[in-house]
């Protein structure tokens, strides 16, 4: 699968309700760092912008405050969709299992 | 030599914030390629996924001309990628590093051919300027 197959695609939960589009993918690092896999962790949705957070998502990242406050603006309601929680990939389309979680999409700094 | 600690377990990362569209450089601190896609292992797609499917996980970064497809749509063609192997990227930061020279990769043999073949023909083409 190519990863652009997702980014951007519309987001709706079991119902069919759009939430919105999938603004970026994580991924975490697993096994030993000469044998490290990046597996995917979940899917990051934003409901107004399929736009990149231009790393405003970063916990450590608050300045220049003016670029900090736009961004976090255009991406307010912004979540995290854990991998468990995604029921199926179509194309143009992510659907979410009924009582998928809404987790923090704040990505966490480098050294934390 | 990196000692790999940017690709600890447990650490997280934004693929279109820091994988995507960065630099790919070679064990020797030359420029490769660009990262313009990623290749995931297959899941089922336009089918359900069974409660406790194993998430995919990255087995390539790809490179390939891609101008047009970010433009209009699309992407191009399977046999248009050049790929290389996740296992061969030693560390993420501002760019991404690999754990061998550029040659030993399939990825930039245009720009290795054309360097051998055309410009190096040329009187002069190859030595710096004196």
């Amino acid at each position: 699968m190519i990863l652009s197959d997702v980014l951007r695609s519309e987001v709706v939960d079991a119902a069919g309700h759009r939430l919105g589009r999938v603004a970026d993918v994580r991924f975490r690092f697993e096994g030993p760092p000469s044998a490290s896999r990046a597996r995917m962790a979940g899917i990051i949705v934003s409901p107004r912008t399929s736009a990149s957070f231009l790393g405003y998502e970063r916990s450590t990242l608050d300045r220049p405050v003016i670029l900090d406050r736009l961004l976090r603006f255009v991406h307010r309601g912004s979540f995290l969709v854990d991998w468990d929680d995604i029921h199926r990939f179509e194309d143009g389309r992510v659907r979410l299992r009924k009582g998928y979680e809404r987790r923090s999409a704040t990505l966490p700094g480098d050294d934390e | 030599m990196t000692d790999r600690k940017s690709m600890r377990a447990g650490r997280v990362v934004d693929a279109e914030f820091q994988l995507i569209d960065r630099q790919v450089i070679d064990s020797e601190g030359m420029p490769v390629v660009a990262v313009d896609d990623l290749e995931v292992s297959d899941v089922p797609w336009n089918t359900d996924l069974p409660p406790g499917t194993e998430a995919p996980i990255v087995e390539n970064l790809l490179s390939g001309p891609v101008l047009g497809t970010r433009i209009f749509g699309g992407r191009p063609p399977e046999s248009r990628w050049q790929r290389i192997a996740w296992k061969h990227v030693v560390d993420i930061g501002t760019a991404l590093t690999l754990d061998a020279p550029a040659k030993e990769f399939d990825a930039g043999w245009t720009e290795r051919w054309v360097r051998d073949h055309v410009v190096g023909k040329i009187p002069g083409g190859r030595h710096d300027p004196e």
